[in-house]
């Protein structure tokens, strides 16, 4: 593959992971109530984990642990206003002013969003795994042969 | 009661996630996902006797009215069919427990957590009131359907699955276009308003939708020309994942046509129900008959046996649905048992196929009599509870005068007892000679422990005494089912068939 010994490509990546990185974020808090939302936020950020991957600045690692996180975190939400007697997946919206931003309006949804993410995030980062296990699984038997070979 | 029908669709999905976190500490795990399965299952009952007891409980999730959110709807028919659904998966996930040192033992670091979100999908499929949580419940189960039908990743298994996969996804995607045309047809896709709207529209129309959506859940449910992937890619799998599907997938299908094709009052498409009807039957007979392997035999069955339900539909009298709601619920546990039973068979005798096994009734006379007690329900002998479903649904079909198709139920009938004696003659009778070592080596199999097989004949067992339990409250089973038939029947508003369902009460008081 090209992409892990061009330059090009590894310094692009690096330099386009921060900003993907912020327009995950704006996606994350902007779903609310424009267009955007967990499930694109968590594409963004599967997007550079992809990327990084197939550059091999860095590889993936926990995808299952973030999947079960997530669903964690969204069962914990959708569950928790059942404690106050309200109906499952009732939201609190709290409204707070912030100095800088001024007025800032959130509330349980953004917690479900976060965990909305952490699974997209976690699929992205399975199927990666998924994908890459054939190569990887026979470099695992090439070093059993040598092993043996040795012994 | 809202805290109810939440517990039972995301203990489990909490217990799935938990699974995972826990997936190195196996007994946690395995402690975590009873649980929530057990949790999930308790709720299920708990609600089926409250509504019983003070009639159906419609929750509006978040707060926000039918047309715009989600709406669950615990009625009598859901929650009839909730806690079998869910103590089946139950005791396969405890008989999983014990099985997982077998060669055909799932693999437990997957099979707990993918049971549990399919749990969760089957919750929420029983439970929604809208077609559109249908839609996602049905993806909920066929992703996680898919995965633990191919996760050994033997060639079989992948090759089958890629059929189970193709023709789900079609369904699925037939599906959505379905949704798309309800929504624009009656501008909703909320189960409650849809039988009052789809009622009104004009008859092309109307029969369209119940076409188009027989055709989806008929796929869901292997209906007659929609069946082929089903013998194709169960009998590949793990025995205790094949129980869970045979116990369930299709039924879920089946229990989305009753609910649409009942209250959006399709009765002119009960003909073409009927014949489809009776054609599965006496093909998953006969398909039945030509196999020579437990587990083959076992899903030919299901196809069959999702005929008489299809039958009890296609009659839309108050007494057929009745009947096909009786069989639903009589036939998921029996035929999880004896996919258990057929898990046994193989663990002992290293093989689930007819020619190379026999003799097991001397050896092993307990796995003969759970595999007796399921079998004869299935072919529909009394005192068991395939009788009594059978009866129903048939008894239903000589009072609308269905003659052929009666016919047809009774011939299918003798032919699944046929095919019942012929794995009792392969497996249980015959050769004595006991090869189970020789083939238990080449398989694999390593040695279970005590604990383990004591798990698994005591979820066996367990599950076996459940299908008893049928039989013994098969009066007050059948009261339920024809409450919730017309409870389904009576949702629409019937301006004009007044009469004909003051009538159907009449009849259907009088069994």
């Amino acid at each position: 593959m090209i992409a892990p010994s061009s330059p090009m490509v590894r310094t692009g990546i690096q330099v386009a992971t921060p900003l993907a990185v912020v327009v995950g974020i704006y996606l994350l808090f902007a779903g609310h109530n424009n267009p955007g939302g967990g499930f694109a936020a968590g594409l963004v950020f599967g997007a550079i984990v992809v990327l990084r991957s197939v550059a091999d600045i860095q590889q993936p690692s926990r995808a299952r642990e973030l999947m079960a996180f997530g669903v964690l975190l969204v069962v914990i939400v959708a569950a928790a206003p059942l404690l106050w007697g309200d109906l499952v997946l009732d939201q609190a919206v709290v409204s707070t002013k912030v100095p800088l931003l001024g007025k800032v309006k959130s509330g349980s949804a953004l917690p479900f969003d976060i965990g909305v993410t952490a699974i997209v995030v976690g699929l992205v980062m399975s199927l990666l795994d998924g994908l890459g296990q054939t190569g990887r699984g026979t470099d695992l038997d090439a070093s059993d042969d040598r092993t043996e070979v040795a012994a | 009661m809202s805290t109810l029908i939440a517990l039972t669709i995301l203990a489990p999905l909490a217990a799935a996630s938990l699974g995972v976190l826990l997936r190195n500490r196996v007994v946690w795990r395995d402690i975590v996902t009873v649980i929530g399965l057990f949790a999930s299952a308790a709720s299920s009952f708990i609600m089926l006797f409250t509504v019983a007891d003070q009639g159906s409980y419609r929750l509006h999730v978040g707060g926000w009215s039918p047309e715009l959110g989600i709406e669950l709807v615990a009625d009598r028919f859901a929650t009839l069919v909730l806690p079998v659904a869910l103590s089946i998966i139950l005791v396969v996930e405890v008989f999983a427990i014990g099985q997982r040192r077998t060669a055909w033992g799932a693999n437990p670091e997957l099979t707990g957590p993918l049971l549990g979100v399919l749990t969760s999908g089957v919750s929420l499929a029983f439970l929604t009131g809208d077609l559109f949580t249908l839609f996602v419940a049905f993806e909920l189960i066929l992703v996680s359907s898919y995965v633990l039908l191919t996760h050994q990743g033997q060639r079989e298994q992948v090759r089958s699955g890629m059929s189970y996969v193709v023709m789900n996804l079609l369904a699925s995607t037939l599906f959505l276009f379905g949704l798309a045309f309800v929504y624009a047809a009656a501008g909703t896709v909320n189960m409650g308003l849809l039988a009052e709207r789809i009622p009104e529209l004009s008859d092309g129309v109307r029969l369209g939708l119940g076409a188009w959506f027989f055709v989806v859940f008929g796929t869901k449910a292997a209906v007659f020309p929609l069946f082929s992937w089903l013998p194709d890619s169960y009998p590949t799998a793990p025995t205790t994942i094949t129980a869970v599907f045979a116990g369930l997938l299709t039924k879920v299908g089946i229990y989305a046509m009753i609910r649409f094709h009942t209250i959006t009052e399709m009765d002119a498409l009960g003909p073409i129900m009927l014949v489809l009807a009776g054609i599965t039957m006496v093909i998953g007979a006969f398909g039945a008959l030509a196999q020579s392997d437990v587990k083959r035999i076992l899903s030919f069955h299901v196809i069959s046996q999702i005929g008489y339900m299809l039958m009890g539909l296609g009659l839309f009298s108050t007494a057929g649905t009745t009947g096909a709601i009786l069989f639903l619920v009589h036939h998921m546990p029996v035929k999880t048992v004896l996919f258990l039973v057929g898990g046994l068979i193989e663990n002992h005798e290293g093989t689930s196929s007819l020619d190379r096994s026999g003799g097991l009734a001397s050896r092993k006379p307990l796995i003969a009599a759970l595999f007796a007690v399921p079998a004869l329900s299935l072919a529909g002998l009394p005192p068991f509870s395939g009788f009594v479903a059978k009866f129903a649904v048939i008894s239903a079909g000589i009072q609308a005068d269905a003659v052929a198709i009666v016919a047809v139920a009774l011939i299918a009938g003798a032919l699944t007892l046929l095919s019942m004696t012929k794995i009792w003659l392969g497996v249980f009778w015959g050769s004595d000679a006991d090869q189970s070592d020789i083939l238990r080596s080449q398989a694999g199999i390593v040695s279970t422990s005590v604990a383990n097989r004591r798990a698994m004949f005591g979820a066996t067992g367990l599950a076996v005494a459940g299908t008893l339990t049928i039989s013994l409250f098969a009066g007050a089973l059948f009261d339920l089912s024809e409450k919730a038939a017309f409870e389904l029947r009576g949702d629409t508003p019937a301006v004009i068939d007044g009469a004909e369902d003051a009538s159907a009460i009449n009849n259907g008081g009088q069994p």
